[in-house]
């Protein structure tokens, strides 16, 4: 037969040869120090994309952070300090910022940091207000003048005391060489080449698959530890974790890179280092006020006070994330407040329904008023590994007090636009976390269609005065009114159990031994490579 | 009627039949521009608020306005849908809503990643199903047989994102063979290839078998043996030949299947295709993107069956003659 005796042996001598191909030219795992120095591999699911320091998606801001660097930073406990600016003045009526620049930063490409560059940037950014129109201080400034060589005057309409949290944030505010530039100075389409002044320089890239950023020899300030970065693009959490394991990755960093069961697993087999960054934002519940039962106060209570809140966290997120008794984390400017927590108890969930008159009628296991059954619809994001499970979790916890919840999993968009649209009684909600908290969030929540909550509010009784503090505290210029408006405020939002916080978000960061222990931090872009090494 | 007219009649026949295919090519192109237009269009949230929040800001009325004026998903439906038609008719599948940068451009840089993939997993898939289910069908129900059968239903129920998984484990992390992500080299391509290849095979091994069979029980083929051909010459000239006969058309949608197929394979293995692009379109609602890749796909669907009916004509030319006579 020509089939046993020609075909079938080519087949299997092809099959052969791959295999024996295949085991013997592995490709160098890993990272570790080679010919080209100290190199680290991460894995990111996403593309780093263009690195325009003005313009958002598909840019990552993980890698524009590594690039590009700002007037001020940000710190973990809510302070600001210097950064491209070594100091700053703030006039006395809070409109005009004056800034000093550092005199001895350089681009990666050698060319000068100065007041005209920062300018050429800030004008960039501004030619394109509409887009940027999310950050409150762009529809306030006014002008930005050059002073002298290394000073520069941020000029606004009126006061608005957030700016240099805004100019911490990772973009728009950040600075192109001159170089970078395209002609007209329309970074909104596009840069010819991506200059910064951060302690990384774009080296190498393939789109989609990984970059490799390399110490950028002209920085000014402390130089990275290790010589190189490579980012590898793996959009899949499952197949990051194989990666690691595999030792093709050195370090996972970051919120929700992983699943946490997979954070779990690996951080339980002992063969591997963990960190945990301070909490950077809230997983919360967001009821709708304009919902049905969800209308009433002690409802809203109730459902709070129904759930065990502490055990879904732990037994969910395996102690990766604390509990949130209050929707700001202590370090959150203005947020370190004393709010009294809703606790588990069920009896007192089963009497404020009661109360509520949400009775159990005889042989019912759902209560019920005027006829109307105690539904409630929750909306989670179908794809998201700890949503579900607390839904899930939740559900049980209502139906013992006689509360029914519906649960649908759906896009990531499309819960918050339902609830908007006042189509959905719940939904998952998340502060935005540092620098631009708790401001971004006050303005969101006294502007339609932002965040969900100007919306899920309007059933409050007090939503206009809620709104008008809001408007206040964003225009004061006196900082102790500030404080007080800010504790009003999230006191109101509190005892109205607008929100129901579940837990503060945090970096979850696993490295392998070869590396050195540092420090994450709380914050969704800024990863501290230039602190890594390794041994 | 002499041999060589029988051959000119067949070669305007093929050619007949190709131009009717062809002539309704646009048609079937215009049918799925328009529901695919339609379909991504109800997927709720629209691209400018999406784009927006997906890049972590809380959209304001004025930057989601300048936004839809910008990517012209604020004029009427008709209007968006001529005025994509009209770039198509002239080559322009406009710009990403995300990447701004030509979609045609990027599916280009990205297809031959994907064709490379599915390329790999079909010569995957030849190697293994031929002779598997040749073996299978000469020995049928023998333990060989049984063994491939039950392998085939395993292959083919398997989801392809835990398959992939599973070598993932075995092949990379337990013995070390394979990277687990990325493209580069043949060892890259190997694990992807067969997670793509496997559950094609499992029908393959099965259709060849069936059809292997079904022609060894044929008069034709006991009469040779009977006239006393080799058995080796009864196979490979006669057997073989008239199974593939029926395998054409399904080898035609497999390659469909694969680059389907593929949008998962590329998610689970990094590989830098088409099927992870359009993944992050359809979370973008990149209408111009998922628009494009759909008519793509549809024309390499009706060319791949439009080749395979002609192979089928060719190998099988019965089907003209019957046509003749009729």
């Amino acid at each position: 037969m020509i089939f046993f005796k020609k075909i079938l042996p080519f087949i299997l001598i092809l099959m052969l040869t791959i295999v024996a191909g295949c085991s013997s030219s592995g490709e160098s795992n890993g990272s570790k120090t080679s010919n080209e120095g100290k190199v680290i591999t991460v894995g990111w699911p996403l593309d780093i994309g263009p690195l325009n320091p003005h313009t958002y998606l598909p840019n990552q801001m993980t890698a524009q952070a590594m690039v590009y660097e700002s007037l001020v930073e940000y710190n973990d406990d809510g302070t600001i300090s210097p950064k491209l600016a070594k100091s700053w003045e703030i006039s006395d009526d809070k409109t005009a910022y004056l800034f000093h620049l550092r005199q001895d930063v350089k681009y990666s490409d050698g060319t000068a940091f100065n007041a005209d560059n920062v300018i050429r940037n800030f004008n960039a950014v501004l030619a394109d207000r509409d887009t940027h129109s999310w950050m409150g201080m762009v529809n306030h400034i006014v002008d930005v003048v050059k002073e002298d060589d290394y000073t520069i005057r941020l000029q606004l309409d009126a006061p608005y005391y957030p700016v240099l949290n805004e100019l911490a944030f990772v973009r728009p505010f950040r600075f192109l060489g001159d170089n970078g530039f395209p002609e007209g100075d329309t970074t909104n389409k596009g840069i010819n080449a991506p200059v910064g002044t951060g302690p990384w320089v774009l080296t190498e890239y393939k789109k989609d698959q990984y970059a490799i950023f390399s110490r950028n020899e002209h920085y000014w300030g402390e130089k990275p530890l290790v010589d190189k970065v490579k980012v590898k693009i793996i959009p899949d959490s499952e197949s990051i974790s194989l990666a690691f394991e595999n030792e093709e990755l050195d370090i996972i960093y970051g919120r929700g890179i992983i699943s946490l069961d997979n954070y779990t697993f690996l951080k339980d087999s002992d063969q591997y280092k963990t960190a945990v960054s301070e909490p950077l934002s809230t997983r919360a519940l967001l009821f709708n006020t304009q919902s049905g039962a969800l209308a009433e106060l002690k409802v809203r209570q109730a459902i709070q006070y129904a759930v065990n809140k502490e055990q879904m966290v732990e037994s969910i997120t395996h102690g990766t994330e604390k509990v949130a008794n209050k929707l700001f984390w202590d370090a959150i400017p203005y947020a370190d407040i004393e709010l009294k927590p809703i606790l588990f108890n069920p009896k007192k969930a089963e009497q404020l329904l009661d109360e509520a008159g949400w009775t159990l009628k005889n042989g019912d296991k759902i209560r019920s008023k005027n006829g109307q059954p105690l539904q409630l619809d929750l909306i989670y994001i179908a794809t998201d590994a700890i949503q579900k499970p607390m839904a899930e979790l939740m559900q049980g916890e209502l139906a013992k007090i006689g509360v029914q919840l519906n649960l649908e999993g759906a896009d990531v968009m499309v819960g918050l636009q339902k609830l908007m649209d006042n189509q959905v009684d719940i939904n998952f909600w998340r502060t935005n976390g540092p620098p631009t908290d708790p401001h971004s969030f006050a303005n969101e929540s006294a502007t339609p269609n932002a965040n969900g909550v100007y919306e899920a509010k309007l059933g409050l009784d007090n939503a206009a005065q809620i709104d008008g503090k809001i408007h206040q505290l964003l225009i004061g210029t006196d900082e102790a009114e500030r404080v007080q408006l800010y504790k009003d405020i999230l006191t109101m939002f509190h005892d109205q159990a607008l929100f129901y916080p579940i837990s503060y978000e945090t970096n979850n960061v696993i490295y392998h031994k070869h590396m050195k222990d540092f420090n994450p931090c709380a914050s969704e872009y800024d990863i501290p490579y230039a602190q890594m090494d390794l041994k | 009627m002499k041999t060589w007219e029988v051959m000119k009649e067949m070669y305007e026949s093929t050619w007949l039949f190709c131009l009717k295919r062809v002539i309704t090519l646009p048609f079937v192109l215009l049918g799925v521009s328009i529901m695919t237009f339609l379909f991504i269009r109800f997927v709720p949230v629209e691209p400018a608020e999406v784009i927006l929040r997906m890049s972590g800001v809380a959209p304001t009325a004025e930057a989601i306005q300048a936004l839809r004026s910008e990517l012209g998903t604020d004029q009427p439906l008709s209007i968006q849908y001529f005025i994509w038609l009209k770039g198509v008719l002239h080559f322009d599948f406009g710009s990403s809503f995300v990447s701004k940068l030509p979609v045609a451009q990027e599916i280009v840089e990205k297809l031959p990643a994907t064709f490379e993939l599915a390329l790999a997993a079909f010569v995957c898939m030849i190697c293994f199903s031929i002779p598997l289910g040749i073996i299978s069908a000469l020995y049928k129900n023998s333990i060989f047989d049984r063994i491939v059968g039950l392998l085939s239903i395993i292959s083919v129920s398997i989801p392809t994102f835990w398959l992939g998984f599973f070598l993932l484990y075995l092949f990379s992390l337990k013995l070390g063979i394979f990277p687990t992500n990325g493209k580069g080299t043949i060892l890259h391509m190997i694990l992807p290839a067969v997670s793509l290849a496997l559950p094609t095979t499992g029908l393959f091994v099965q259709a060849i078998r069936t059809s292997v069979i079904e022609e060894l029980q044929k008069k034709y083929v006991q009469y040779a043996f009977l006239r006393g051909l080799k058995k080796s010459v009864i196979l490979s000239r006669h057997v073989f030949k008239n199974a593939a006969i029926p395998l054409t058309t399904m080898l035609g949608m497999t390659l469909g299947n694969l680059l389907g197929g593929a949008v998962i394979v590329e998610q689970v293995f990094s590989w830098p295709g088409l099927g992870r692009y359009l993944i992050e379109s359809i979370m973008n609602r990149d209408y111009p993107v998922v628009q494009c890749y759909v008519l793509i796909i549809a024309i390499i669907y009706v060319f791949a069956n439009l080749c395979t009916d002609i192979l089928h004509r060719v190998l099988d030319p019965q089907l003209m003659i019957v046509r003749r006579r009729e």
